[in-house]
């Protein structure tokens, strides 16, 4: 099948690609632009571990065509530190241990700035409804909450 | 003072993790990222059939999409020695569950391959599918493989397995038992007649998938001579190269594994993947990838098996537990390569002695995957069983609970039900710490519909020979050479064993793990060995570095070795600080051009003399909702003894984790089979791994017992972690409702039915 | 975990779009996350994919009595509308069950109802609350009452050439919610009821979200599931504001 042309904006440089349309964005993102910090954990759009921001708001890449995004504003895992300065919810997620695996990491991460940017003092209970879309096996979520509310913190 | 008798300077310090900042980066490479020149992409073909003859398989379709390199089948592979599954990567003749790998389409990329995959047709002849494990065991049924063929099982992995005995002539059984181990003590009958108390139950248990988030994933390529190299998700990069070695008729040395970061394991990352993309990497002379999907994973992994299990426990009327008599029918499925099987009635005893015992265990062959191990395998349905029980002994005896437990701790020497002796363990400060908890005390006083459970498990661990290099660098960092896989942590853990017996700062010590071809001996990254035995002999590397060391400068100071201290990084007099001699100078010195003295270099290996269980208990806070079924976790408490916390936050990290996979066998996870053997779940749609709405805030009782043998008194962790959590939510529904369930998973519509 | 190929369009005026969906093989797709799951899975195969994203179905406003919905409205632009709208509480607290944050950041109103799950959350409310759905093609607009959309399993009235362009939801002033219990793996209610002063819509309990009929048994469920669906319908109502 013929490729189309689209131009996304991922981490903040222009970026023109020629997928199919069937190329899903997180494997253009890995493929293509060897971005390989993005995931891919599941089939189902369940697990999250794919999460991007696209024009600052968290989405599964997995679940959506790079094609449609012309023009669009990508944010993965490798564009949120300022060089070898983590952003806060790195920071956060370093300090408190909301990582073991680190496999969900990127992912959570990212819905995590989705979630802070709505709601920059969340409480437990946001915190939850805000991550639901993100799967952890190694955890136990308990160290994820931690670093969500220290990043919270850390950012107000 | 020993060295482990000092006051603590980097062990027990609260620290983030060495692989903190490339995991939160992005910059981690796990075995789906890296990339490789000419790489070509793998897909498998999956039998639709639970059980069949393979008439035929037409990849002619396949072959014309352009892009489709190969399609493979068994024949193409080159295999000509091992047993098992990893000895059939591919089914030959005779497929013998739903999700087996029939064939491997390889083409230029995963969507052709993907798309020449839908176009392999594969001819069965459907044979009956064994499912049904009661029905499997009866002489004359039909068998779930009618090929023969010779399997192993791993059974050193899992911790130690006693002298048990195959009494497979003592009753007639189909050809589809693989397995009898039988244990036996004392007189039952007897003693159940003098037990003022006597509790049965019949007991079942899902099949379970381990879920780690990163799928399966491996690429091979050709290196060498003949040779191959593969990089994957693997917890045990050594053994896998042996198992490759000798499927492939390769010479050791022309066989190399690398372990990428590994995303999970669990236990379900035994050499399942590896065969088949190493035989496509030598069949093509290429490099190739395969990576499973997540639907994959699911049906053609290893996933833990399902139980049946029939317990009686008596106990004596000073509440001491007197006999158990059990019989476990565990399903192993196709293959029994990593079965752990076999321990499942070794575990049956719980955390406990007894005076007298009979226990039997089945190992049944059926259409369903080949059994893997699940995070201290079958200790988590095993406790469902016994912690029950002796919940519902406490009751019948008018004991508390926790009382109970305490009146039988096991001492050294009391026998485990597979003969083995326990160890003296950290059990009772456990249960201790658990009653002087807040939530424990308000036990009797909730509101209608609340409840609080208590369970315990003891998990007896495992011991490996390991071996580690402890080197000090130009810079005066030291690092710490293994060729173990950092599943949980560890690598974290043996940092610190490092810098404390060194005397260097936590920040300076780097740990690596090389592949099979550079890096000292490697066990397996499971069975809670890694902390305990690899921590071993990095303590004995890094005491032999620090000799070395000591060794130089008290020859540069002119003073005795005996009269030298390192701390932080400085050598230096005792008594006399002002003459030091700094680690980092050293280094530097010892590693320049022309140097006169040999460079410091630590090797240690190790083997600990005895296991050193982890005591673990978890409370629980229910409340049920008797209109849907659905079970609320309001507090949850668990308590651990880790021997000596090495880093507190690792050891946490591990409870937390244990406690919430407790709470998926408990409430939301089983891998279910029909009829046909086909598998009803395969997703996370379908499959309900705990989100992070379903689980409370998790408190942690951290309690230290130091194991005698342990590296500074560290026991491994992992698996105690997972062990009392169903149980004890159990035992909490039943102190909410009255209801006993007897079933897991303890769905909503299985607790509503329970209480009509 | 690749979709089969396929070839894409994506026009900028719904004429256009329903031009493209004359091709029987054709499919539209609004936010994909209903459409693209089952494309991955190759269960849907469309031989062409007419991209809605570029036409003009967006935007809330309310008309008198009734609120007019685009259907390209996201269910997390639903959730952030201003307070000065009038929203049933109902389509709030479906929108609210509806996947996930990354989901309901795509999910869009119009292609969920169109997409038809018979355990769609967002179904059971505009069914409850009495919204209308617009649909366009070729021959003109027309209006179908929320209750008579949906058919069978992803079933609805809509022809292959139509286009669902707006949901209008009228304001009662009536008190409503929406309960429902769900699968923990999925999601997707085992159980969802929807209620609007004495309406009730019903979701995951039958071929397609529907108007609770009078009599529950009819819905032939186990008695687990039956006793789920009245459960459902009580404390919704008990939660009706």
């Amino acid at each position: 099948m013929a490729r189309v042309e689209v131009t996304l904006r991922v981490n903040g440089e222009p970026v023109p690609l020629a997928v199919e349309p069937r190329t899903l964005l997180v494997h253009a993102l890995r493929d293509e632009l060897g971005l390989t910090g993005t995931k891919i954990g599941c089939d189902t759009s369940q697990c999250g571990a794919c999460t991007v921001l696209v024009d600052g708001r968290a989405f599964k890449s997995c679940t959506l065509l790079a094609v449609r995004l012309n023009g669009a504003e990508v944010t993965t895992i490798e564009g949120l530190a300022d060089g070898m300065c983590l952003h806060a919810i790195q920071e956060a997620f370093a300090e408190q241990h909301g990582l073991q695996c680190g496999f969900c990491t990127p992912g959570m991460i990212l819905a995590t700035a989705d979630l802070l940017a709505r709601d920059s003092d969340p409480d437990d209970e946001a915190i939850r409804r805000g991550l639901i879309g993100n799967l952890c096996r190694c955890t136990g979520y308990q160290g994820i909450l931690a670093s969500v509310r220290a990043a919270a913190e850390a950012s107000r | 003072m020993s060295i482990a008798e000092q006051p603590a300077r980097a062990a027990g310090v609260r620290r983030r993790r060495l692989d903190a900042a490339e995991k939160t980066t992005g910059r981690a490479s796990y075995a789906a990222d890296a990339a490789y020149r000419g790489l070509l992409h793998a897909r498998p073909v999956l039998s639709l059939e639970a059980h069949a003859r393979i008439l035929s398989i037409d990849g002619s379709a396949a072959l014309e999409v352009t892009g489709v390199r190969a399609v493979l089948t068994a024949d193409d592979l080159g295999i000509v020695g091992g047993s098992g599954r990893k000895a059939e990567p591919l089914a030959r003749t005779e497929v013998v569950f739903a999700g087996q790998p029939v064939a491997l389409v390889v083409a230029d990329s995963e969507a052709i391959a993907e798309d020449g995959a839908e176009l392999v047709f594969v001819e069965y002849e459907p044979l009956p599918a064994v499912v049904d494990l009661e029905q499997a065991i009866l002489p004359g049924a039909a068998l779930a493989r009618i090929e023969r063929s010779a399997d192993e099982a791993d059974v050193a992995m899992h911790g130690e397995a006693g002298a048990g005995q195959d009494d497979e002539g003592t009753e007639r059984v189909s050809g589809n038992v693989i397995d009898i181990v039988s244990y036996a003590e004392g007189d039952t009958e007897q003693t159940f007649a003098e037990c003022a108390a006597v509790v049965e139950g019949r007991f079942r248990t899902s099949w379970i998938h381990q879920s780690y988030l990163e799928p399966q994933a491996a690429v091979a390529w050709p290196e060498g001579d003949g040779g191959v190299a593969v990089r994957s998700s693997t917890q045990a990069t050594f053994w896998t190269r042996s198992d490759l070695a000798r499927v492939y008729g390769l010479p050791i040395p022309k066989v190399r594994v690398e372990a990428a970061t590994l995303g999970g394991g669990f236990g379900g990352k035994f050499g399942v993947i590896e065969p088949l993309v190493v035989g496509a990497a030598l069949a093509l002379s290429r490099p190739v990838r395969l990576v499973f999907t997540r639907s994959e994973d699911f049906v053609s992994a290893s996933p833990g098996p399902g139980l049946v299990i029939d317990l009686k426990v008596g106990a004596r009327a000073d509440g001491t537990l007197a006999a158990l008599e059990g019989r476990v029918l565990a399903d192993s499925g196709a293959f029994s390569d990593s079965s752990p099987v076999g321990f499942a009635g070794g575990k049956l005893g719980g955390a406990y002695s007894f005076q007298a015992w009979s226990v039997r265990t089945y190992g049944v062959r059926t259409n369903r995957p080949g059994a893997g191990a699940y995070r201290a395998p079958l200790a988590t349905p095993t406790a469902f069983a016994i912690e029950s029980l002796v919940d519902e002994l406490a009751r019948r005896l008018d004991v508390d609970p926790i009382e109970l437990r305490l009146r039988n701790v096991p001492a050294a020497g009391d026998l485990r039900v597979d003969g083995i002796a326990w160890q003296a363990t950290g059990l009772r400060e456990t249960l201790e710490a658990v009653r002087e908890h807040p939530l424990w005390q308000r036990r009797d006083d909730l509101p209608e519909n609340e409840g609080i459970g208590l369970a315990s498990g003891l998990f007896p661990g495992g011991r490996m020979g390991a071996s580690a290099m402890c080197r000090l660098d130009s810079d005066g960092g030291v690092t710490v050479v293994s060729g173990y896989v950092d599943m949980s942590g560890t690598d974290t853990g043996v940092a610190a064993i490092a810098a404390e017996i060194v005397g260097v700062p936590l920040d300076s010590v780097r740990v690596v793990s090389g592949d099979t071809s550079e890096a000292p001996q490697a066990g397996v990254s499971g069975g809670s060995m890694v902390t305990y035995c690899l921590g071993s002999a990095v303590a004995l590397a890094a005491a032999d570095a620090r000799e070395q060391i000591l060794r130089y400068a008290a020859q540069q100071l002119e003073v005795d070795q005996a009269d030298l201290e390192i701390v932080n990084g400085l050598v230096r007099v005792v008594g006399a600080p002002q003459r030091e001699l700094s680690v980092a100078a050293i280094g530097s010195r010892l590693t320049g051009f022309g140097t006169s003295y040999p460079p410091v270099e630590g090797h240690g290996t190790a083997v600990p003399p005895d296991l050193a269980p982890s005591a673990a208990a978890a409370l629980v806070r229910v409340r049920v909702d008797r209109d849907t079924g659905r079970v609320e976790l309001l507090d949850w408490v668990a308590a651990q003894d880790c021997g000596r916390a090495l880093n507190p936050a690792l050891v946490e990290g591990q409870m937390h984790g244990g406690a919430v996979q407790s709470i998926g066998y408990a409430l939301y996870e089983e891998l279910v089979h029909d009829e046909d053997g086909q598998p009803l779940n395969g997703s996370f749609l379908t499959y309900a791994i705990p989100r992070i709405d379903a689980v409370p805030e998790i408190q942690t009782l951290i309690v230290e017992v130091p194991a005698p043998y342990g590296p500074l008194g560290a026991k491994g962790i992992g698996e105690s972690a997972i062990v009392p959590g169903a149980a004890a939510i159990s035992n909490a529904i039943r102190s909410a409702t009255g209801a006993r369930l007897h079933e897991l998973p303890m769905t909503p519509d299985r607790v509503w039915r329970s209480l009509r | 975990m690749i979709p089969a190929a396929f070839e894409y369009v994506r026009p900028d005026s719904v004429e256009q779009a329903l031009a493209e969906l004359a091709d029987p093989d054709a499919k539209a797709i609004a936010g994909g996350h209903s459409l693209l799951p089952l494309m991955k899975l190759r269960l849907a195969r469309p031989s062409l994919l007419v991209d809605l994203d570029g036409l003009d179905l967006r935007g809330v406003s309310v008309d008198g009595d009734t609120i007019r919905l685009g259907a390209l409205t996201t269910y997390d632009e639903l959730l952030s509308l201003d307070v000065s709208v009038p929203l049933p509480a109902a389509l709030r607290d479906c929108a609210n069950a509806v996947g996930d944050l990354q989901v309901r950041n795509a999910g869009t109103v119009g292609g969920g109802l169109a997409h038809a799950d018979p355990a769609s959350d967002f179904a059971a409310g505009a069914i409850a609350v009495g919204a209308t759905l617009v649909l366009q093609s070729p021959a003109g607009t027309r209006e179908v009452a929320a209750a008579d959309f949906f058919v069978g399993p992803f079933t609805t009235l809509l022809k292959q050439q139509e286009l669902l362009v707006e949901l209008r939801v009228p304001v009662r002033g009536e008190r409503s919610a929406y309960v429902s219990f769900d699968d923990p793996a999925s999601g997707y209610p085992l159980a969802g009821a929807a209620v609007c002063g004495d309406a009730v819509g019903l979701t995951g309990v039958a071929a397609h979200p529907l108007a609770a009929p009078d009599v529950l048994d009819e819905l032939g469920l186990d008695d687990y599931r039956r006793h789920l669906v009245t459960v459902a319908i009580d404390r919704a109502r008990g939660a009706a504001r």
